[in-house]
């Protein structure tokens, strides 16, 4: 009846997740009877008051035989010893194996978790570096424009240049050729004076000017001594 | 003459370079040894031409009117500045370049709330030891196992285990 009428679990209406789990079982002594009951007496019959009931339980079923006591009963009594020696040396370790195991798994969910934390962090990051990036694009467009401007002025400065060099040449090329044409026309009149001259010396006048030369020298070499 | 200094602003090549993404540096450096070697050859020539000494020119040469000719030629010549015909297209790619740019930024801004909203969400995921198996196909859809279209255990294909 309660299956069928009721379904359940089918609305995601939840006011919270799932609260935690407790960490550990409710708290039983004897391994068997819960914390609550000897709570529950308490007020009554005090700390004594539980184990009188199942000391006077226990007494009554085995007086009375409404439990008998056969070899099922040792049996009973060596099994629960076993188990109960083995569970209390080695229950601690198998349950952190287990808790371990359970630990892993979780933790590898953590993991992932956490790097596609990251990664959407770095992704962000990333996003907002590129738009940083894109900003600096009129950089390009000024350094563009200034290499244009610089190409202008130099070939204007060139061409200025150029003016200049070419009117230079030509009028340098006319003084140089004014100098050229009156060196070549002095050195011709020098060259013509001159052979005219030594045309004009007749041998006779040569003989004279080559005899006061010898003079000349003689009288010389009287007041000038030869230096050694 | 006016434009003839179309000014050369001063362009941070420091500021510059960090913006460079390291997929275009080749693409940079080789701008950059341009603007260099522009400048250099810029700086190398005189702004004036040194100017001609008519004097010393009319004195020494012999020939009348020539160099009264040619000063006269000279000083009314007018060197044609050259044109500039590329600052336009700049100009243009310039302005593509804005409108790409902007472009660019609003999709990165939308890819980055994006990633915001996931962000939140998996901040502010419950821990796992809260969590049911429910819970966590809600948070992770890609967890769901399609009852559907694999109707017998383990929901899966063998290979995908």
């Amino acid at each position: 009846v309660l299956h069928t009428a009721r379904p359940l679990h089918t609305t995601r209406q939840r006011s919270a997740p799932l609260p935690p789990l407790p960490e550990k079982g409710g708290k039983v002594r004897f391994g068997l009877i819960p914390e609550e009951f000897f709570q529950f007496l308490y007020p009554k019959t005090g700390v004594t008051g539980p184990y009188m009931l199942g000391t006077g339980l226990v007494l009554y079923l085995l007086s009375k035989e409404i439990y008998v006591i056969n070899h099922e009963t040792v049996a009973a009594a060596c099994i629960l010893s076993i188990i109960i020696y083995g569970v209390k040396k080695f229950g601690p370790s198998v349950a952190d194996f287990a808790d371990k195991l359970n630990e892993e798994k979780v933790a590898k969910a953590l993991a992932v978790k956490n790097e596609a934390i990251q990664d959407l962090e770095s992704a962000i990051e990333q996003e907002k570096k590129e738009q940083w990036r894109v900003e600096g694009h009129h950089y390009l467009f000024d350094a563009k424009r200034n290499n244009i401007a610089m190409l202008l002025e130099t070939n204007y400065r060139e061409r200025l240049l150029m003016v200049y060099n070419e009117v230079k040449k030509r009028l340098d090329y006319q003084v140089a050729m004014q100098t050229l044409k009156r060196q070549k026309e002095q050195d011709h009149m020098i060259q013509w004076v001159e052979k005219n001259v030594i045309q004009s010396i007749t041998p006779q006048q040569q003989k004279e000017s080559i005899a006061k030369c010898i003079v000349d020298l003689k009288a010389l070499s009287k007041t000038a001594q030869a230096a050694v | 003459m006016a434009g003839r200094r179309a000014a050369v602003k001063a362009v941070d090549w420091a500021a510059f370079a960090e913006r460079v993404p390291p997929n275009q540096k080749a693409m940079f450096n080789a701008l950059k040894t341009r603007s260099d070697a522009l400048s250099a050859r810029l700086a190398a020539l005189p702004e004036k031409p040194p100017t001609i000494d008519w004097a010393y020119y009319k004195s020494v040469v012999a020939k009348a009117g020539m160099v009264d000719e040619f000063q006269k030629k000279f000083s009314a010549l007018k060197v044609p500045e050259p044109v500039d015909t590329q600052t336009a297209k700049v100009n243009a790619q310039e302005q593509e370049a804005a409108k790409s740019t902007a472009e660019y930024v609003q999709a990165s801004k939308a890819r980055i709330a994006q990633y915001e909203q996931q962000l939140q969400k998996l901040r502010n995921m419950i821990p796992f030891e809260q969590m049911t198996y429910e819970d966590l196909h809600e948070a992770f859809p890609e967890t769901r196992l399609d009852k559907e279209k694999y109707p017998y255990w383990p929901h899966k294909p063998i290979a995908d285990l």
